[in-house]
């Protein structure tokens, strides 16, 4: 028998290191679901019993009681060896982890935290147990996640008071430059819309617009802290709803002086629970126009529409392709080619022919929207319509590349059933061999998500020659979806993307088409990267 | 050398890289080149990297490729500077004086501070591309601190920046160029009828094809070829997405290019030429120029050293060579460029013409490639050894102008003095 606290530091020390590494691995999915604690945990569950560090921990305890030495040298190994081979979350997977100081501060506190609670175990067990840092380390790496959680909410007053502080320097900011504030909301669509509006207003005043899809209250404070100067006439601001009364947070911040308002759907029922609670949600936009403001509803999203119609203290203008009723801008004759869309846009006064090089029919339709509002903001109309050309396809929005004789319709950030859709209309119309597509389905609708899955897996079967299916998160959905569509043969059930892939590079031929079609983030594809190194990377 | 304030008494050498322009990325890569090449022995180098805000940071970090992957250095690593105010102090100052607190004795960027936080710099070298950095803007603002800094002053780097003004230029040297359409972006606040005059202009003066590119941009950003008043269009409103005016030219079909370096040494000295080498039918892209390695990280991209060329190229004839080193010689004069400019020019391959194209007042990699080669064998440590010592004696020039202001302008009295 050896005397185990010698032992004491080597172990602490392999164990805080460790503990480190973990704590960054889990922070990047804090982070991803926005420090919102119920999230987080929600995809945590027993994650952390999963963790091999853990096992480390009891399985030294364990074999503590038939070999001290070789359990002491087993812990530091072990831990060592796993501290080693975690991927760096900061390096790594689809969404990286960013050190912010925010970050940084949550990481800080979490460790402290966590060797805090290390040293309370290990005095709590100390006489009952000699085993005591053992078992401390197995505790804490099972509750590593919950460190996190904890520090977020001991510098919750900290850091509530930054983003005072930044609210009101973009108040005054916004007050200073005074540009008029263009909402854009809508359950899909409104990143595209807002950049498409943007591209078009710039050759009519100077407008700013966020590149990526900033749609909350702190974004929208520190990209008006950081881009807007004096002379942006324009401000495009994309209004995320993410319960009620999300949309009108954003509307004290930037008033809006015109507002589109893209598609209505069930995206993120989850979230809200009913479809007339997001209905409610988006229709703060409209009430937040003044008098003297403008309304662009896409007429098509009977939503969308109902809005238009509950809205009468400002101009309220439709857009659409379907809807029977009158339209302002109807879009017509969609015609999808390699190099872009060729489509008619007509309004009450006259038809203009348009080409860009975007593909897809919301896509278009969102034009229809962004140009609507930019002509009633005071855009030439045929100079709008001479920059839907000069439109540069956004990177992996139903992008297509041709790359070594393979046509690769690229719609990984896309995350809706109509974006699905769309993506098989637009591979359907383009002439190929055959055609593949690779996709976890599409996700955050409740109940409805097996159904709309199946449909959506019938319609790929229809169109695909194969489909790739990846990870379990709507497998089953798929598998019933091409049984139904009597195509069961053609359904290829892959883990993860890199299977797909390497599946993909087998298979593919001269002339063959693929749509990438959505792309979860880490948090559905399972444990692979958290822990251990994913196998391989993606092909870009 | 005056005021040799750096490390062990070598003079502090700022290498200024980033910059708010389209080209950012390319100065980086650029810059570090430069900064390593810098002879340890004779100068301590130092980088300065501006960023797309155009602050200026210093710190240890800087000299790594790594430091720039991914969206920018780590500004928690780094300390941010402005030029000392005053003319002639030629130092940098932290913008934070909490920077400052540690005291003397604590080093920035390898150079021990000298009393009261601020760094003296002997000889800046931006190595900064695009608007803002390669059109005057730093030049500017080193002028006004009365700072010694290699290549082109205000006036030649702001001319070099404006494709119309250059070609102006050139054609008063005699220098051969191709005739231009110019549109101004104002032409947007004035409705819808530029859309069909343009087309209409192109027609009747050239013909088709065309090559639109923006006035004020260096690089190949915002560049495409027109065939047709659609496109004409296209590429007219994606340089106004970029540029406030538009260069329209012919396009020349059959088409060769050709640069030539001028250092300006105490005679401006023409480098060997070289030819890109690149597809006939489209002008390069900034993919093409920078990215030509076939990697997307700035890491693995040499700048424009990367790129395929070849140099002196024995197909064409001497005499045309030689009429490319003359004009560019001619050019780099009649701007009045200091340092390293790079001159290209286009041949018409059916007719054996000349066109002087663009300057480059500060080309990628400051164009080492040309110098390395015959006749001149100058390695880019030994001509930035040249180009600093030529500035510094500009600069000790300019010091030694009169400042005393003649009787008739001293309208308030004696007893102020410059």
């Amino acid at each position: 028998m050896i005397e185990f606290w010698p032992w004491v530091p080597i172990l602490s020390l392999a164990f805080v290191w460790l503990a480190w590494r973990r704590l960054l691995a889990y922070l990047r999915y804090f982070q991803q679901e926005g420090y919102e604690a119920l999230r987080f945990l929600r995809w945590t569950g027993i994650r952390s019993l999963t963790d091999p560090a853990f096992w480390v921990a009891v399985a030294s305890g364990f074999l503590y009681l038939l070999d001290p030495l070789l359990a002491v040298v087993l812990f530091t190994v072990g831990a060592v060896v796993l501290a080693l081979v975690q991927p760096d979350p900061r390096a790594t997977g689809k969404i990286r982890l960013r050190l912010t100081w925010r970050a940084r501060r949550v990481a800080g506190v979490a460790l402290v935290l966590a060797l805090s609670a290390f040293v309370l175990l290990v005095r709590v067990f100390v006489d009952i147990e000699v085993r005591a840092p053992l078992v401390a380390a197995a505790f804490l790496f099972a509750g590593l996640p919950l460190a996190l959680v904890v520090a977020n909410g001991v510098l919750a007053p900290y850091e509530r008071h930054v983003q005072h502080t930044y609210y009101a320097q973009a108040v005054t900011q916004l007050a200073r430059v005074h540009p008029a504030v263009i909402g854009i909301t809508g359950s899909y669509g409104k990143s595209s819309s807002k950049a498409m509006l943007a591209h078009m207003l710039q050759f009519h005043a100077p407008t700013l617009a966020a590149s990526g899809s900033i749609n909350t209250v702190m974004g929208v404070t520190r990209h008006i802290r950081e881009e807007l100067v004096p002379g942006h006439a324009f401000m495009v601001v994309e209004m995320g709803a993410y319960a009620v009364g999300s949309i009108s947070r954003l509307c004290a911040l930037t008033p809006p002086s015109a507002g589109l308002i893209t598609a209505v759907g069930d995206m993120h029922l989850e979230r809200f629970g009913s479809t007339d609670a997001i209905l409610r949600a988006k229709r703060e936009l409209a009430q937040a126009l003044p008098a003297g403001g403008v309304l662009v509803c896409n007429a098509d999203s009977p939503n969308a529409l109902r809005i238009a119609e509950m809205t009468r203290q400002c101009r309220v203008l439709l857009y659409g392709e379907q809807h029977q009723g009158p339209l302002d801008t109807r879009v017509e004759g969609i015609r999808f080619t390699r190099q872009g869309t060729h489509f008619v846009l007509r309004t009450q006064e006259r038809a203009y022919d348009c080409f860009t090089p975007l593909l897809g029919r919301p896509i278009i339709l969102n034009l229809a929207g962004s140009f609507t509002l930019a002509v009633a903001l005071g855009a030439d109309p045929e100079v709008t319509v001479a920059s839907l050309r000069t439109l540069k396809p956004v990177s992996n929005r139903l992008e297509v590349v041709e790359d070594a004789g393979v046509t690769w319709i690229r719609d990984a950030y896309n995350s809706n059933q109509f974006g699905f859709r769309a993506a098989l209309e637009v591979a359907a119309d383009l002439p190929a061999t055959r055609r593949f597509m690779v996709t976890p389905g599409v996700i955050e609708l409740g109940a409805e998500q097996a159904p709309v899955n199946r449909a959506l897996s019938a319609a790929a079967a229809h169109v695909c020659d194969y489909t790739l299916v990846v990870s379990d998160t709507n497998r089953q959905a798929y598998v019933d979806g091409h049984r139904d569509a009597g195509r069961e043969d053609r359904l290829v059930v892959v883990p993860n993307r890199t299977e797909a892939f390497r599946w993909l590079h087998d298979h593919l031929h001269d002339g063959d088409i693929v749509i990438l079609e959505n792309d979860l983030p880490d948090l559905y594809e399972g444990t692979a990267g958290v822990f251990w190194p994913a196998s391989a990377r993606r092909p870009s | 050398m005056s005021g040799q304030t750096g490390a062990n008494g070598r003079p502090t050498i700022a290498v200024m890289f980033g910059g708010r322009s389209l080209e950012h990325d390319v100065s980086v890569v650029s810059g570090l080149q430069i900064l390593h090449a810098l002879d340890p022995a004779r100068f301590a180098p130092m980088p300065i990297y501006i960023d797309q805000q155009t602050r200026w940071w210093v710190g240890d970090d800087l000299w790594h490729t790594e430091t720039f992957k991914g969206g920018g250095p780590d500004r928690s690593g780094l300390i941010e500077v402005t030029l000392s105010p005053g003319f002639g102090s030629s130092a940098l100052v932290p913008v934070d004086p909490m920077h400052v607190l540690p005291g003397a004795g604590r080093t920035l960027s390898g150079v021990t501070r000298a009393g009261g936080g601020s760094v003296p710099v002997d000889c800046f070298v931006p190595v900064l591309h695009g608007t803002y950095g390669e059109d005057g803007c730093v030049q500017g603002a080193l002028e006004l601190g009365g700072c010694a800094y290699v290549g082109c002053g205000v006036m030649a780097s702001a001319i070099g920046m404006n494709k119309r003004a250059t070609k102006i230029m050139a054609a008063h040297a005699g220098v051969p160029i191709v005739r231009w359409l110019s549109c101004e972006r104002a032409v947007l606040e004035r409705g819808h009828a530029w859309l069909a005059e343009y087309p209409a202009r192109v027609t009747d003066s050239f013909g088709w094809p065309v090559i639109v590119k923006p006035c004020n941009l260096g690089s190949s950003a915002g560049v495409s070829v027109a065939h047709s008043a659609d496109e004409l269009i296209s590429g007219l409103l994606t340089v106004f997405e970029y540029d406030v005016e538009a260069i329209i030219e012919p396009f020349i079909k059959n088409r060769l290019e050709i640069n030539v370096a001028v250092a300006g040494l105490d005679e401006p000295v023409a480098s060997v030429t070289e030819m890109p080498v690149t597809s006939q039918e489209t002008p390069l892209t900034f993919a093409e120029k920078y990215r030509r390695q076939g990697r997307k990280s700035i890491g693995s991209s040499e700048g424009m050293a990367g790129a395929l060329r070849v140099l002196d190229p024995d197909q064409l004839p001497v005499e045309l060579r030689a009429n490319a080193q003359r004009y560019a010689v001619a050019v780099f004069a009649t701007l009045g460029c200091e340092g390293i400019s790079r001159i290209d020019f286009l041949i018409d391959a059916d007719t054996n013409e000349l066109f002087f194209n663009e300057i480059n007042t500060l080309p990628g990699s400051l164009a080492f490639y040309l110098w390395s080669a015959a006749p001149h064998h100058w390695t880019i440590t030994d001509l930035l050894a040249r180009l600093i010592d030529r500035a510094t004696r500009l600069r000790a020039m300019k010091r030694g102008l009169q400042r005393r202001p003649p009787a008739e302008l001293k309208l308030l009295g004696e007893g102020r003095s410059g």
